[in-house]
């Protein structure tokens, strides 16, 4: 770890000012309806660092909802490359270590054997700025998934704040981190105190989860029950197919490519956006859908996050953030579908 | 990003089907292995996978058998000879030909599905003397539905041809079995436990034709499917193609049958 330091909560907003002019910084600001959402902010006292889950995840600022990859001259073939030119790197500021975990599991997708040039230029010029959990959100089950509610990554990310009573911890996690922080006035080395008050912290925290699932055997046990009513009667009853779970998810990462014709059928440009596993067409060829039914669709999403991510990344695909529940227009849970299963199997009703 | 490749040749193979033979523009090398596939493109209508049907690599030249189905297709079959596509693969991992040295190979097609195993028959056919006896079983709707009959006289001098139509109408060309494609199983006289299957088809085929083989002593291990899947990418990013944890593009889309039968939505 490059370096570990103190900055008084009253110097925290100057730093930050001085950050605004130098970056493009997105960071929690208010919305209506009591939600909080990343936006590109212009002055520190615009930021809510007292936040709940935001409804959509800082994922878009680094894997954006809809971009176009390469133009396509119709006459020659020639592809060229879309490339953004942006002045200023960017920082996300105050991100909850759940989002954080996300980002670092989307890296595996996109900078694995095949890198993706899209997301790892943006990747590369955006620097995160991590704010530690004092406690749990609504929905949050982060503490059962290893994400949170304190940061639990070693790398791939810049800084990780920690809210004490008169102070922030500052950990840096990595140099282009530790040279943000030291812009800061006010700054000290951190000593061994500091870092005690923040384990006190996080043990705290933990405490305030109502919300969790146990992970062991979840994998295994989901796999073996594929055929599991709780699908067939979730899907039919309550699922309307809307895509919001996937839309809302941190890390989800399925896309379409569509091609868009300007009105001369001189150029074509190639576009992707997200895409949901929850759509009716996302597995359909031209013979047939090989998941035509709700329930194999739902049972996509919830194997996939708990189960079938962990033999393609080594991680789950889930961080407990809790928000394809809270957005769900039915509050379908995927924690109470896997509940269901550890249920049964505790019944000697499920294998 | 997408390379640039042209149509060198265009042929008709049967009434709703046909073949591009391709080369790179400016003379550039192509390599792939049967069984992988490319990602055509035509602008405006988008990319989709399609999988080699034979291959002249020293040529430069490699061939897709197509059938009319979806958008990029028909916009294929628009193009003439000379016109430009554009090309992103190979991709996937081919058909596993070292599992196949020195046995007996069983090859089962259903309809389109004969595409991807054609440079498997041709690599066969080049290096005879390294596997035993060697069946092509091949089935269609209709006897008009089989791809490639003319070459297949040729390969039967060489290896066991059968060839089974679902319908014949007044009795039909001679040679052809009325049946499912399973009905010539009972035309193989190899020990199945030295045996290794290859089978491409739709996949109600495959799981009658991997069942079959099982209940007649073959090892599931020794059967090897081909999927087809929809597809975005080829590198296993846009998620279509997912079958449990396994990427069609990039973990197959060529599989064991037990690597993949455990997942329901294989079909298998």
């Amino acid at each position: 770890m490059p370096g570990t330091f103190v900055l008084p909560t009253e110097c925290l907003f100057a730093w930050t000012d001085k950050l605004v002019g130098a970056y493009d910084l997105y960071g929690p600001v208010a919305a209506k309806k009591n939600q909080t959402i990343f936006r590109k902010i212009e002055k520190a006292e615009d930021l809510k660092l007292d936040y709940d889950s935001t409804m959509t995840s800082p994922r878009s600022l680094i894997y954006p909802a809809r971009q176009d990859l390469c133009t396509i001259d119709r006459k020659t073939h020639q592809h060229k490359t879309v490339t953004q030119v942006r002045a200023k790197k960017r920082i996300i500021f105050a991100i909850h270590p759940c989002d954080m975990h996300a980002i670092s599991i989307l890296d595996r997708t996109f900078l694995g054997d095949f890198k993706d040039f899209y997301y790892g230029e943006l990747r590369r010029e955006t620097l995160t700025v991590v704010l530690n959990c004092s406690k749990a959100c609504a929905q949050g089950f982060c503490a059962s998934m290893g994400t949170g509610p304190f940061l639990q990554l070693e790398q791939g990310f810049d800084l990780v704040l920690t809210a004490k009573s008169k102070n922030y911890l500052v950990e840096c996690g990595s140099e282009r981190g530790k040279r943000l922080v030291e812009k800061a006035s006010g700054l000290r080395k951190a000593r061994r105190n500091d870092l005690a008050e923040k384990e006190d912290i996080e043990s705290r925290a933990k405490k305030t989860f109502a919300k969790g699932l146990e992970t062991i055997g979840l994998p295994d046990l989901l796999m073996r029950n594929l055929d599991h009513p709780v699908y067939e009667r979730t899907a039919d009853r309550r699922c309307l197919g809307c895509t919001n779970c996937t839309m809302v998810c941190p890390t989800c990462y399925c896309y379409n490519v569509e091609d868009h014709t300007e009105l001369e059928l001189r150029t074509t440009t190639r576009e992707r956006h997200w895409d949901s596993c929850q759509e009716l067409n996302f597995a359909r060829v031209h013979e047939g859908n090989f998941r035509s039914s709700r329930r194999a669709r739902l049972r996509q999403f919830v194997t996939h996050k708990l189960a079938t991510w962990l033999e393609q990344y080594g991680c789950f695909g889930c961080v407990g953030c809790g928000r394809c529940m809270t957005w769900c227009p039915t509050g379908i849970d995927l924690t109470e579908i896997a509940k269901e299963i550890q249920r049964d199997y505790e019944a000697g009703r499920a294998k | 990003m997408p390379r640039r490749a042209i149509i060198v040749q265009k042929i008709n193979e049967i009434h709703d089907t046909f073949s591009l033979r391709l080369s790179l523009v400016d003379g550039q090398t192509f390599s792939c292995k049967p069984g992988q596939f490319n990602m055509l493109g035509i602008p405006g209508m988008g990319e989709a996978p399609f999988s080699f049907s034979s291959l002249d690599l020293q040529r430069g030249i490699f061939v897709h058998t197509i059938r009319s189905a979806g958008n990029v297709v028909g916009a294929l079959m628009q193009l003439s000879e000379g016109d430009c596509i554009g090309l992103r693969g190979p991709y996937g991992n081919g058909w596993p030909l070292e599992k196949a040295k020195g046995k007996n190979v069983i090859l089962i097609a259903g309809g389109i599905g004969m595409a991807p195993l054609r440079p498997l028959v041709y690599h066969i056919l080049r290096n005879r003397q390294n596997f035993r006896q060697v069946y092509l079983l091949y089935g269609a709707r209709t006897p008009a539905d089989l791809l490639y009959k003319d070459e297949m006289k040729d390969w039967s001098r060489d290896i066991t041809v059968l060839l089974s139509a679902d319908e014949i109408d007044g009795g039909g060309p001679s040679g052809i079995h009325e049946g499912l494609v399973t009905t010539l199983f009972e035309y193989l006289d190899i020990p199945l436990w030295e045996t290794i299957t290859f089978t491409c088809g739709p996949p109600i085929m495959m799981k009658f034709v991997s069942a079959g083989l099982v209940l007649d002593g073959q090892n599931e291990s020794d059967i090897y499917v081909s999927l087809e899947r929809r597809m975005k990418c080829g590198i296993g990013h846009c998620g279509h193609c997912q079958i449990g944890p396994k990427y069609v593009c990039r973990d197959g889309p060529v599989f064991s049958l037990p690597d993949i039968k455990r997942f329901t939505d294989s079909l298998l």
